[in-house]
């Protein structure tokens, strides 16, 4: 019997690549996009602070991936701790596996050496393997210094931070998807009172979302004070 | 694909989380036949999980999408990766590049850089796919992690071939052999699967370190390794020391191991590692002065592999941009890892790790003292700071007790010297390269 993983809230729209905002990241969606499709780099480590759109990006590979025909999956290393070593058995007929938050991973020897060996195997095989991790690969705190040679191997992206112009447009092209009207003016309110990572943003729009449908109001300031009240 | 899993999945797609719906759903391969959906799961975790969280819910989809006239299955297993079993309408290179012998066709000996950290091992491995089973065996190359082991290992294998196609030839990693001969003795196939090892007529095996305390496989691999040799069957062996050097290895599998040829593999040099960058980028049809590879070179010391990762990243930047690969170019491309670097090995981590390496006290690298067993670790710590960091020599006499540049490019030149006569003097200088690298 498998063991409880905990369950993690998640933003819950398409993580397509249509539906991220690239900013300065245009580059790193042609990379991912171009290995999916089979004619790009065949190891791609995403890196950057947490709440940039790694885990979006690592979801919207597995979807391209389903689009083209080709079989795909998804592990988050945050469940390292109840992730048995045979987490990576059978993967290597898998055409695109995205293993996201790769540091939490670091220091579980049977973990690290389940990945190695998958790694040997996977490679040789023509499958592609994307990787996320908030630092870079040079430093990831991996104690198997032949995994950790292994990763470096590959293509290394570092994931650019929104502006907040950026961070502006992107939330009113995310209000718009939802359906809902977001004015400049909110979303300058809302970037400049709190948590300004694209995570929090993230949820932060969702509980807005929310709020105003069940409430039928307009995202208002004052409104938006009420609903966010609570938030750092 | 099965149609009633295509609408299987786009309604669980919108009902379940990303993480779950990428982690538990997408990698299920579904076979339809016969009155039958067939789920298969890569590995028994995925299995356990869907059948006990998702399994209810999709056979309710089934049985909706398909009038009640499909039953489902969940088991473990695989169709053939669709990279190689299909042929999609988007063009792609030649991704199935490992034949039945599992050697990669890529890795030859036309397109191993040769310098004077592995010279030997080049001209050993050359010589035994000329002469197998009589100019050296076993053969043993041995060294870091990233040196190019494995491109030798290959490289002898696929040179056998070219000239007998029908020899019998198999790359293995250790940790793979242990991993068939635990699933040999699971599914009472062991005579089979010693059958098949003992038959080779050359067994290329990566990284035997890996066989540490792991006392079955170690017993097999002693067999299957004494047959070959005695039928005199060429072994080649990879490992990331000497074998005497690897704990929890059983005495009789060290002298084995070292019966042979051992050659080890050193960190590449400045201009080898710049001739591979050449070599790598003429590969990739890339136009690269070799100004720019001494650039990147110099600030990337360690193994082969990291130099493909910064290659790989300036390539990539060049072809997205546009712009030609020039040294101002490859700066910014490279501007996070080489200030990675800058910040990871700066003078003070130098002196530190060259003090704890020599069991002295970080003090005395500056001190004024002219004891041998001072002076020698402070020629080193100079030499490693000037081959690791962009300081100038008076800025390295500076640090080392405001010495005169002179004395700084004297240790230099000394510890190059010492380098080429002296095998504990090289030995301690890759040592601590290879950490401040790493």
């Amino acid at each position: 019997m498998a063991e409880q993983l905990p369950v993690e809230f998640e933003f819950r729209a398409n993580q397509t690549f249509a539906e991220y905002f690239p900013g300065g990241n245009e580059e790193i969606i042609g990379e991912l996009k171009k290995a999916v499709a089979g004619i790009g780099e065949q190891l791609l480590f995403l890196w950057g602070n947490t709440g940039q759109g790694k885990s979006h990006l690592l979801h919207a590979c597995c979807h391209e991936a389903s689009l083209l025909g080709f079989s795909a999956f998804y592990l988050n290393c945050r469940q390292s701790a109840v992730l048995p070593p045979d987490v990576f058995n059978g993967l290597e007929g898998i055409d695109v596996v995205c293993i996201d938050n790769l540091d939490a991973l670091a220091g579980f020897a049977d973990l690290e050496l389940a990945l190695f060996n998958f790694f040997n195997q996977h490679r040789s095989n023509g499958c592609r393997i994307i990787l996320s991790a908030s630092c870079a690969p040079k430093v990831i705190a991996l104690a198997l210094p032949d995994l950790k040679t292994r990763i470096n191997w590959g293509l290394s992206l570092k994931i650019q931070p929104l502006a907040d112009n950026d961070k502006i447009a992107a939330l009113s092209h995310k209000a718009q998807q939802l359906g809902f009207e977001f004015t400049p003016k909110a979303v300058k309110f809302l970037l400049t009172r709190y948590d300004r990572s694209l995570s929090s943003l993230w949820l932060a729009l969702n509980k807005l979302d929310v709020a105003s449908l069940s409430a039928q109001r307009k995202l208002t300031i004052p409104f938006l004070k009420e609903v966010l009240k609570n938030e750092p | 694909m099965s149609s009633i899993w295509n609408n299987c999945l786009s309604k669980l797609e919108n009902e379940i989380s990303s993480s779950e719906f990428n982690t538990w759903i997408r990698p299920l391969q579904a076979i339809e036949n016969e009155g039958q959906l067939k789920l298969l799961a890569p590995n028994r975790f995925v299995m356990d999980w869907v059948n006990e969280h998702f399994f209810a819910k999709i056979e309710e989809l089934v049985h909706e999408f398909s009038n009640g006239t499909l039953d489902l299955t969940l088991e473990i297993g695989s169709k053939v990766s669709s990279f190689q079993a299909t042929a999609k309408p988007v063009k792609r290179p030649d991704l199935k590049k490992v034949g039945p012998s599992f050697l990669n066709k890529t890795f030859t000996f036309d397109n191993f850089v040769e310098g004077k950290s592995n010279q030997l091992a080049k001209a050993a491995s050359f010589q035994v796919s000329e002469n197998l089973g009589r100019a050296y065996n076993p053969l043993l190359i041995y060294g870091s992690s990233g040196l190019g082991k494995t491109h030798l290992m290959h490289a002898i294998g696929n040179a056998i071939l070219l000239k007998k196609p029908s020899a019998n030839i198999v790359y293995v990693h250790s940790e793979k052999f242990v991993q068939d001969m635990v699933k040999a003795l699971q599914q009472n196939k062991i005579n089979d699967f010693k059958d098949y090892y003992r038959n080779l007529d050359v067994l290329l095996i990566d990284d035997i370190q890996f066989f540490a305390s792991k006392e079955r496989s170690q017993e097999e691999f002693f067999h299957t390794f004494n047959t070959l040799l005695e039928k005199k069957h060429q072994v080649v062996l990879t490992s990331d020391k000497y074998p005497k050097e690897i704990a929890n290895l059983a005495d009789r599998l060290k002298s084995r191991f070292s019966s042979g040829l051992p050659v080890t593999i050193e960190p590449p040099d400045m201009e080898t590692r710049a001739a591979i960058l050449m070599k790598k980028a003429a590969h990739a049809n890339i136009d690269f002065s070799q100004d720019v590879a001494l650039f990147i070179a110099k600030r990337i010391p360690s193994n082969v592999r990291d130099l493909e990762g910064a290659l790989r990243r300036v390539i990539a930047n060049s072809q997205f941009t546009g712009r030609a690969i020039d040294i101002e170019f490859t700066k910014e491309a490279l501007h996070d890892l080489i200030l990675m670097r800058d910040k990871l090995v700066d003078i003070n981590n130098i002196q530190k790790t060259v003090a704890e390496y020599y069991k002295i006290r970080v003090a005395d690298l500056s001190a004024k003292s002219r004891r041998q067993s001072v002076t020698r670790p402070r020629q080193v710590a100079m030499s490693l700071a000037r081959e690791l960091t962009s300081l100038s020599f008076p800025d390295i006499g500076e640090a080392f007790g405001g010495r005169d540049h002179t004395t700084v490019i004297n240790a230099c030149n000394r510890v190059n010297k010492l380098k080429e006569t002296d095998t504990k003097i090289a030995e301690d200088y890759f040592n601590l390269l290879r950490t401040l690298s790493h």
